[in-house]
């Protein structure tokens, strides 16, 4: 097919936060940016804009033998919320709050394994704290009964993603970014510059892969064994209710994500699983994952059970092996891979940074030697 | 009978038994009952419960429908606030039951009824479940009361069909809402008492339709509400929506229910029509009259009883402003490109039907579109039988067709779902003259119809989320082009309602802007639950998970 001619120095592939946090960078630092989307299943229209930074504690039971990956990453979920602090700033509002997350206990075991887990979390810098009991009635009055403490991660926070998604993408086209619908299935190493093949050629200096679920396919192109498999997730939403929830809340045993939107709507998930789309086609929804994930929310929090449930969504997340991969692919080093890993809406700016950065050379926000491609290989 | 005491916003106000809360409140004079995020003020609209803008606290209940919410003596009832306190509500005892049988049948109209009826005769047992007080849809509309003397043939006619599934042997659950259509299929409803989790061996969906509004500014207005639901109001709780009554509307109904308001003592103020006479359209009226002669007659006759009681009948006309004034709803219109205006305590609108197709676009049956009536449509066999095995779809579900055609694909589709191969060649023929008949009608009513191009860029598209057509151009402007894209853009379509009135209008203005054929993804994507449903049902219904252990 015919090749685009214009000079393009960085083309991104996937238009999710990742992708489009990398072309951010590169864009204000004045490069020639375009972003090549298949805009199918971007994670990042689906996410519920939890801000996590304590170790999730479903990953955790999910993922035992990855529980490393996780802890050695939390340096990363630091600067993550810093760099979603300045994204806030800069596209001028995604109601971004740092209240701080709560993860709740209901048993003895269970607060015995948050205070362990506090301890690791705080020496590599998280600002967190054990709450009893009977400091949480002050704090979040519509939790139930049964909860006996909690730990607070006071780095944790929220924010609206459809805002943030809708923002980002006003800023990017203000800086000349150019989106193009396509799907990349493979590279032409073999040209002065790397192509990216779709059903046409997209040539540039530099590619950043930001493909998610997408990328496995494409890395395995390059020489390089990450699997991806996307993850269907189940995601639920309340009408609207007085704004009382202001933290992001948890809990340490059972799957469970609830916060309150700024718009006063609940928001519901925690990993409830989905049943796979066909094809390319969007996960649907399961039962048992509806009727489970709102019955275990509003035991946890009574004071929500006066909402309705107004709808249920699923999308694909892409945990891959809990800890993010970023920078140049070892053989083609002008091709570089920006995938967060778990909690990919949280890390996906800064991921996305210091890919470009790495790419077009200029400062990263973060070292990111520990998140290298070499792991793979 | 002696009255009810209720109380509204701590007001001591009486009614009548067996009214719904919406028309108890009606009858005592109050058209807002909610107010919205940018304390916009709604009332009753759809009068069906899907626009949920009649929502209201009861007890201290927040968000409850109250044209869906039958009124009980002692209830305290207050104006639903934008954002309601996160307090936990009293414990409901719900029950939840699986249940299994050989044929379910959801709504309980003209289709639904007939589909029951001959699926039961087949030896089937059959399950039919209705969100209303008293099932019969749309067309043959039941009073509330037990005991009402029906108001016309028709009522009488649904009454009598109702019994008839009863004396079969259908066991009907009345105030049974479905809510969730899951693959297998596995469909979940609610009723006041008990939640319930189905796995029928067949599936007949007759859910019927809903009205299309006009979206012209001041729309979304308390005392603005469709035909259907004004006529819900007078059929079913013989309560007026207001004493001067305007109707805008194209088709039929429009008509006949200024007509019924009349004969219950409304003052039409004006009965607007989006098409020309019909009386100038000869060749399909004539083709209307072949393919039905009694209905045709039934129809003329009605136009020359509204002229008895003097409506006027005005042709070329559409409702362009409604304005709220200390005196009533003042409406702009257009009558053969004038414009003029008229006074109304209540204004109603009617711009064609809408498919409830919620259910089976869930389940994931092929539709296409059909642009003579503007509407999805399912791929069906001739025995009804949609494009998933075991499910089957009759009535305006499917698309406008009438209650004759329901009725008689009701029948075949019972029949099928209950295992009988059979067919009748005759049913065949007179579903292609039901056909034939709403064709050659909306020839004779074909009108433009109220489109997003030629509202102005303050207009309200989307009630729920109170978003403007020019919020859905500046989206469409940055280069959105699929349907999804701009509601995570805009929030259109994120309310309470999913998208039933702001989408189809959306999708069609979408596709004409981008020049495309519409298809079921220029509509929004489905999704569960269809209609809001109640945190403490959902714990009910948890329950049921437990009990076969597929818990987690
Ligand atoms: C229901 C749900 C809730 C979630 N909630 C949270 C949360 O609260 N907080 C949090 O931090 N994370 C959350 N996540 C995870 C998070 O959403 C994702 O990890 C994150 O959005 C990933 O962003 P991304 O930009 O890397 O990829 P995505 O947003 O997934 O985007 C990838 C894009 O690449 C495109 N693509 C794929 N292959 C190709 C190809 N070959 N060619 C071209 N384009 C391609 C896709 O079409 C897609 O548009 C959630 C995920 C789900 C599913
Ligand atoms: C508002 C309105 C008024 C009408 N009035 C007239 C008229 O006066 N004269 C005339 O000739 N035609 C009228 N029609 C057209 C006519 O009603 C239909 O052609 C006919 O009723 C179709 O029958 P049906 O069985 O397909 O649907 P309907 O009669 O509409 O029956 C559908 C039934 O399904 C139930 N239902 C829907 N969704 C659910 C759910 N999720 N859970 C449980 N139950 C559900 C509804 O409560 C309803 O009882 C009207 C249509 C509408 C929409
Ligand atoms: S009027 Fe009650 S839901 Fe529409």
């Amino acid at each position: 097919m015919v090749p685009m001619t214009d000079q393009i120095d960085l083309l991104v592939i996937g238009g999710g936060i990742t992708g489009q946090c990398a072309a951010l960078a590169a864009a204000e630092h004045g490069a020639c940016v375009r972003i090549v989307d298949f805009k199918r299943n971007a994670g990042s229209h689906a996410n519920a804009g939890s801000l996590h930074v304590q170790m999730q504690s479903r990953f955790l039971r999910l993922n035992p033998h990855l529980a490393d990956n996780l802890e050695s990453s939390l340096p990363l979920y630091l600067e993550a919320v810093a760099a979603w602090e300045a994204l806030d700033r800069k596209l001028g509002g995604v109601e971004l709050t740092r209240e701080g997350g709560l993860m709740l206990a209901d048993s003895p075991e269970q607060m015995t394994f948050l205070r362990q887990k506090a301890e690791r979390e705080a020496k590599k810098g998280l600002s967190v704290d054990i709450l009893d009991r009977d400091a949480l009635p002050k704090i979040a009055p519509y939790l139930g009964s049964t909860i006996m403490g909690a730990e607070i991660c006071h780095d944790e926070g929220k924010l609206n993603p459809l805002i943030a998604n809708r923002k980002l993408e006003a800023r990017l086209t203000e800086l000349g970014v150019e989106h193009v619908y396509d799907r990349i299935i493979g590279f032409d190493m073999t040209t002065s510059n790397p192509i990216a093949k779709g059903t046409i050629d997209h040539s540039a200096d530099q590619i950043v892969i930001a493909a998610a679920w997408g990328s496995g396919a494409l890395a395995n192109e390059l020489g390089l064994a990450i699997k991806t498999p996307p993850e269907p997730l189940h995601m639920n939403i309340t009408e609207a209710g007085d704004y009382r929830i202001h933290h992001l809340i948890q809990h340490a045993e059972r799957p469970i994500t609830l916060k309150q939107f700024r718009s006063g709507q609940v928001v519901i998930g925690g990993g409830w699983s989905a049943q796979a789309g066909e094809g390319d086609g969007i996960p649907t929804i399961l039962s048992q994952s509806l009727l489970g994930n709102v019955a275990l929310a509003a035991t946890i929090a009574p004071g929500i059970g006066g909402l309705r449930l107004l709808r249920t969504w699923a999308g694909y997340n892409t945990p891959v092996d809990g800890k993010a991969t970023i920078g140049p692919t070892l053989l083609h080093p002008r091709l570089h891979l920006a995938l967060p890993g778990d909690a990919g809406y949280t890390l996906g700016p800064v991921v996305g940074q210091c890919a470009a950065a790495l790419a077009m050379g200029f400062d990263p926000l973060t070292d990111p030697t520990p998140y290298a491609v070499s792991r793979w290989t | 009978m002696s009255k009810l005491r209720f109380t509204f916003d701590g007001h001591d106000r009486t009614a009548a038994p067996d009214l719904s809360v919406a028309a108890a409140l009606t009858e005592c004079g109050t058209q807002a009952f909610r107010r919205t995020d940018s304390d916009a003020q709604r009332g009753i609209f759809c009068g069906m419960g899907v626009c949920q803008d009649c929502l209201v606290a009861i007890d201290g209940v927040p968000n409850q429908r109250a044209c869906m919410t039958p009124l009980r003596d002692g209830m305290q009832i207050e104006t639903q606030i934008a954002r309601p306190k996160l307090t936990a509500p009293p414990a409901q005892k719900k029950a939840a039951k699986r249940l299994t049988p050989a044929v379910l049948v959801i709504g309980g109209g003209a289709g639904g009824l007939n589909a029951a009826i001959a699926a039961r005769e087949e030896g089937a047992d059959v399950l039919l479940l209705d969100e209303r007080k008293v099932p019969g849809g749309q067309y043959f509309k039941q009073s509330a009361s037990p005991d009402a003397t029906p108001l016309d043939p028709q009522q009488a006619d649904g009454k009598a069909l109702l019994r008839a599934a009863l004396d079969a042997g259908v066991q009907i659950q009345s105030q049974t809402e479905v809510w969730g259509a899951f693959d297998g299929p596995e469909i979940m409803a609610s009723d006041p008492e008990c939640v319930y989790a189905i796995r029928p061996r067949a599936l007949i969906v007759a859910t019927g339709a809903y009205e299309r509004p006009a979206m012209i500014p001041g729309w979304t207005l308390p005392g603005v509400m469709t035909v259907g639901a004004a006529q819900t109001l007078w059929r079913s709780y013989r309560t007026l929506s207001g004493r001067r009554i305007a109707l805008f509307g194209n088709g039929p109904l429009t008509a006949q229910v200024a007509l019924e308001l009349a004969n219950g003592g409304a003052e039409i103020v004006l009965l607007g029509e989006a098409a020309s006479s019909p009386w100038k359209r000869t060749q399909a009226a004539t083709r209307m009259l072949r393919s039905d002669p009694r209905l045709t007659i039934k129809g003329i006759r009605m136009l020359a009883e509204l002229r008895r009681q003097g409506v006027s009948l005005r042709h070329m006309t559409k409702p362009t402003k409604i304005e709220q004034t200390d005196s009533g709803l003042w409406v702009s219109y257009e009558v053969h490109g004038r414009t003029k205006q008229v006074e109304a305590d209540a204004v109603c609108l009617n711009f064609g039907f809408q498919p409830q197709n919620e259910i089976l676009r869930l389940l994931g049956t092929k539709m296409r579109f059909d642009s003579r009536y503007d509407q999805l449509r399912p791929e069906r066999s001739e025995m009804m039988e949609t494009s998933v095995h075991g499910v089957f779809a009759v009535g305006d579900c499917c698309g406008l067709g009438g209650a004759p055609a329901a009725a008689v694909e009701g029948r075949i589709a019972g029949r099928a779902a209950a295992g009988s191969k059979v067919t009748h060649t005759k049913e065949q023929s007179e579903l292609s003259s039901h056909r034939a008949f709403q064709d050659a009608l909306w020839q004779v009513y074909a009108a433009t119809p109220v489109q997003l191009e030629t509202v102005t860029p303050d207009t309200i598209v989307c009630r729920c989320e109170e978003i403007t057509k020019r919020v859905l151009d500046d989206a469409m402007g940055n280069g959105h082009t699929d349907i999804g894209a701009v509601k995570r853009a805009t929030r259109v379509g994120m309310g309470r309602c999913q998208g039933r009135y702001c989408g189809p209008a959306l999708a069609g203005y979408m596709a004409r802007r981008l020049d495309l054929d519409v298809q079921d993804l220029s509509f929004f994507a489905p999704r569960i639950p269809i209609k809001p449903v109640d945190i403490g049902t959902l714990v009910a219904a948890e329950n049921l998970l437990d009990q076969d252990g597929s818990d987690d």
